[in-house]
């Protein structure tokens, strides 16, 4: 890692031949070229991970160069992505490309990437144009939710009575019959609050995005795409949502973010 | 290329950390796939990420569920249904949601501020910025 000091410091693309055994270069999205980046941007690959960015025409590749001595992965490699795309995206429009692009060199960038593609990516990019994607997560309380499911249920009582105090070996049936029930009635509430927050928000948001739950207890998961001087209208429209689902849905709001969730390749074959 | 909802994939398998929870859900599986623009330069580099997954329902889910609803009615018990509504009613008075949600988008920021200025990188916030204002 100390070693590739000289070259992290040195001027960015052009005056080095990549390619070469131990180095790539990691790619972590598109921009306009008129984007500058501070000297002092690290992204993947901790110190030596100096961002720079590779231009050509009107748009540009964010890059830094990486050794490939070791795997991708690490809690700090996933989160040094994240937060260079996200930091750029609260600036400018950024097309993010997904964890783990890397390839031979910057001339490959300019080759392979900006030049073929230039177009496309310059219409994504005019189309994001101030905008950001959020991501809205609501998480319910599970003894606010259990309580309305038992009284909504009155069928689960017989079935409490019957594992209480009993050991879960013997009363498996009966668990397996109450945890059936609940699950199925989770589901049911999570369609409908989101559903609830999709209608609360749609007016504000440019696009919608709706995304797999991540825990058992989700009440909603949802990436939005908006124009990021109305995330106050945002904040106002879940703030009316959180004021009534106090103490029933933990809700998060995420973001301003690179826009993951409405980013599309042509399928393979395609361009 | 176009701009678009993607369509739903995988979600990662949470960790202990919330906040890296919240990267990885939003990461792993998403983003422009550079296969798809990049055929002959590219480097293939060993990922060690956690496995994507999608949450299923399990007998592991329900059983947990059950044991769930088996504590419920011991804390009823020793306290008394009414009075968990009047609590509960009396935490939902004070209209507290919008500084709820606004806590949530600072310690939000708070994220982004961490991610960018953790131990090793100690710019504020070295984003990439505009050259020249085009907007």
């Amino acid at each position: 890692m100390s070693t590739s000091e000289a070259t992290g410091a040195r001027q960015a693309s052009g005056d080095e031949q990549g390619g070469t055994a131990r180095t790539g270069t990691y790619v972590y999205g598109i921009v306009p070229s008129d984007v500058e980046v501070s000297d002092d941007a690290r992204g993947v690959g901790g110190e030596s991970a100096k961002v720079d960015v590779i231009r050509h025409g009107e748009i540009a590749a964010l890059v830094s160069e990486l050794s490939l001595d070791r795997p991708l992965g690490t809690p700090n490699d996933l989160v040094a992505h994240e937060g260079l795309l996200d930091a750029t995206a609260a600036e400018v429009p950024v097309l993010p490309i997904r964890f783990g692009a890397v390839v031979t060199g910057p001339e490959a960038v300019v080759d392979e990437l900006l030049a073929p593609h230039h177009d496309d990516f310059l219409s994504a990019l005019r189309e994001l144009e101030g905008k950001a994607q959020y991501v809205i997560k609501g998480r319910y309380v599970e003894q606010t939710v259990l309580r309305e499911i038992m009284h909504e249920h009155p069928e689960l009582a017989d079935l409490r009575e019957q594992i209480r105090n009993q050991p879960e070996e013997v009363t498996r049936d009966a668990r397996i019959s109450i945890g059936e029930t609940v699950n199925q009635a989770i589901s049911a509430k999570r369609d409908a609050d989101t559903q609830a927050v999709i209608e609360a928000v749609t007016p504000i948001c440019t696009l919608t995005s709706l995304r797999d739950p991540s825990h058992e207890l989700d009440a909603v998961h949802l990436a939005v795409l908006i124009e990021t001087d109305r995330q106050g209208d945002l904040e106002a429209a879940l703030g009316k949502l959180a004021e009534r689902w106090a103490d029933r849905v933990a809700l998060r709001l995420l973001g301003p973010l690179a826009p993951y969730d409405f980013t599309v390749a042509p399928s393979a074959g395609e361009s | 290329m176009t701009v678009q909802p993607a369509a739903g994939g995988g979600i990662a398998q949470r960790p202990s950390a919330s906040g890296l929870a919240d990267v990885i859900d939003t990461i792993l599986d998403k983003g422009l796939v550079i296969d798809a623009y990049v055929r002959v330069s590219l480097v293939g580099i060993e990922l060690v990420t956690v496995d994507a997954r999608i949450v299923v329902a399990s007998v592991d889910t329900y059983l947990r569920f059950a044991q769930a609803v088996n504590r419920l009615d011991l804390a009823e018990q020793s306290k008394g249904l009414p009075e968990i509504m009047s609590d509960m009613k009396q935490g939902a008075v004070a209209s507290k949601g919008k500084d709820v949600i606004q806590g949530v988008l600072e310690s939000a920021a708070d994220k982004l501020e961490d991610i960018v200025g953790r131990p090793g990188q100690e710019a504020e916030q070295p984003a990439p910025r505009r050259r020249r204002g085009e907007d």
